[in-house]
């Protein structure tokens, strides 16, 4: 089965994707980060009205053998949380893409240059795998 | 450094395995997922390469009374066609591996290590022969070994042709027996053993095409492959302890609540002197978790929020979807009360204190 690299979203090197409307993110972990934890079975989430800064750590996904934290790719204030995935963090697994974890309202959106686009970030995956 | 591969490797990559570096080897971690590798063992039957473990092969008159020696669980007594677990332990009662030695006879003896501790182990143990009419033999890279466990591992085995359907009906052939079998000109070992709390069999072969041939016909009739992940979940459902977690080179298996090994009734063994008078630090505690997944390395707190141990191995529980774990907690610091915490992160949880394994396998 061929992983997805969707075009119309944004990635980070650590494996998050983001896709911006107005000043507000939503963001998720990809296709290859949910293949490469297997059954994802547990997910910490932050509050709403959380500040994180770019690169912050805002939550952990958790396999059954592994712990990962999630990474957010822009600096501003959670103003989403997705709490369905408390209980059903196997979504994740099923539909990375739909699964949304947050929603950020950024502090400036040109933190968006600094992310790479589907086929830069297929390659990165390409050279980790 | 190059890793090394087992005979399985293409076998594993073809099954799009997902591989990583264990112990020098490159081993499959998991083929389709941890939930339905160790569904399979529970319920029906699964299939290990496990071949980067170590063999080593004792003979000689004094083979038995050497490996009673050397461990400190009884050998010599044993009958017999039987195998026993053990720790090998240093004059201190330090725990150098825990290993299984299978008694052939009283003149051949095969001890089966831990991969990571092939090197550690073979220097011990060839160390101590010096003084006794045995010869040693490192067979590591001659034997694969195929575990095959579940409820309907017998019946896998008799259609490979390694166990007669008799000696399973008539149970002549039980936990932890062990024989030797020839299967199309190889001598290979047999023994009812395994890692995960199921009954099952482990296969020494010391043929790379009927390794080949076996696991793909044990596929065939049935067998899920599994990897290490599941392995490490199986065995932590049923508490039985990994060196490097559990048992490790700075702790006796005193400390890690496993007084049934120690035999100090035995006339004399390595570490004997040391461990008949010695009081334990540790104790090794099982906690489960309801919500929240326990990790190696998390502190375990009493109620006033002291740390009194630490998580050895942690995971979610396949079986009972919640978290289990094995720590050790300082003797002294064992709370009277028996409530435990465990500290995930910035949150503590309280755990639930069990005495018994968190899940019953099917062997025996």
């Amino acid at each position: 089965m061929s992983l997805l690299f969707p075009s119309h979203l944004k990635f980070t090197e650590d494996h998050e994707w983001a896709e911006l409307k107005s000043d507000v993110a939503t963001v998720g972990i990809t296709d290859f980060a949910q293949s490469a934890l297997g059954d994802i079975v547990y997910i910490e989430l932050p509050e709403t009205g959380t500040a994180v800064s770019k690169g912050d750590s805002f939550g952990v996904v958790e396999s059954i053998k592994s712990v990962s934290d999630l990474y957010s790719p822009f600096s501003g204030t959670i103003v989403e949380v997705n709490k369905e995935l408390e209980d059903a963090a196997e979504k994740i697994n099923e539909a990375p893409y739909d699964s949304w974890i947050i929603k950020v309202k950024v502090s400036s959106v040109d933190e968006l240059e600094g992310l790479l686009n589907s086929e830069d970030y297929k390659s990165h995956c390409d050279k980790n795998s | 450094m190059e890793l090394q591969k087992t005979v399985l490797s293409e076998d594993h990559i073809k099954l799009e395995a997902k591989m990583a570096a264990f112990a020098g080897f490159s081993m499959p971690i998991q083929y389709t997922s941890v939930k339905n590798e160790v569904t399979s063992v529970r319920e029906k039957v699964g299939i290990f390469d496990v071949s980067h473990m170590g063999e080593f092969l004792v003979t000689g008159s004094e083979a038995a009374k050497f490996v009673d020696f050397l461990i400190t669980n009884d050998f010599f007594e044993v009958e017999d066609y039987k195998a026993v677990y053990s720790p090998l332990c240093r004059e201190d009662g330090t725990v150098i591996d825990d290993l299984i030695a299978y008694k052939i006879s009283n003149d051949e003896v095969l001890i089966c290590v831990n991969a990571s501790n092939i090197k550690k182990d073979w220097d011990w143990i060839s160390n101590q022969a010096q003084k006794f009419d045995v010869t040693l033999t490192d067979q590591s890279n001659d034997y694969s070994l195929l575990a095959i466990q579940g409820p309907n591992a017998p019946e896998l085995l008799i259609k490979l042709g390694i166990m007669k359907k008799d000696e399973i009906e008539q149970n002549t052939f039980p936990y932890y027996s062990i024989k030797r079998v020839s299967l199309e000109g190889n001598q290979i070992i047999v023994a009812r053993t395994g890692y995960t709390g199921e009954d099952g069999f482990e296969v020494f072969s010391p043929s790379p095409e009927m390794t080949k041939r076996l696991w793909s016909q044990a596929i065939e009739n049935g067998g899920t492959p599994c990897g290490l992940a599941a392995r490490d979940v199986l065995r932590l459902e049923v508490c039985y302890p990994l060196y490097g977690h559990e048992l490790a080179d700075n702790i006796t298996p005193l400390d890690a609540s496993l007084k049934w090994t120690v035999k100090n009734k035995k006339p004399s063994f390595i570490g004997k002197d040391f461990l008949a008078s010695y009081e334990p630090k540790y104790k090794l505690v099982k906690l489960a978790l309801e919500k929240g997944i326990p990790r190696e390395g998390y502190n375990i707190l009493n109620s006033n929020e002291e740390i009194i141990g630490k998580v050895t191995s942690g995971t979610l529980s396949v079986m009972l979807n919640k978290g289990i774990s094995l720590g050790l907690v300082e003797k002294e610091k064992f709370p009277k009360d028996k409530r435990f915490f465990i500290q995930i992160r910035k949150n503590i949880f309280e755990a639930t204190y069990q005495t018994k394994p968190f899940f019953k396998g099917g062997h025996k």
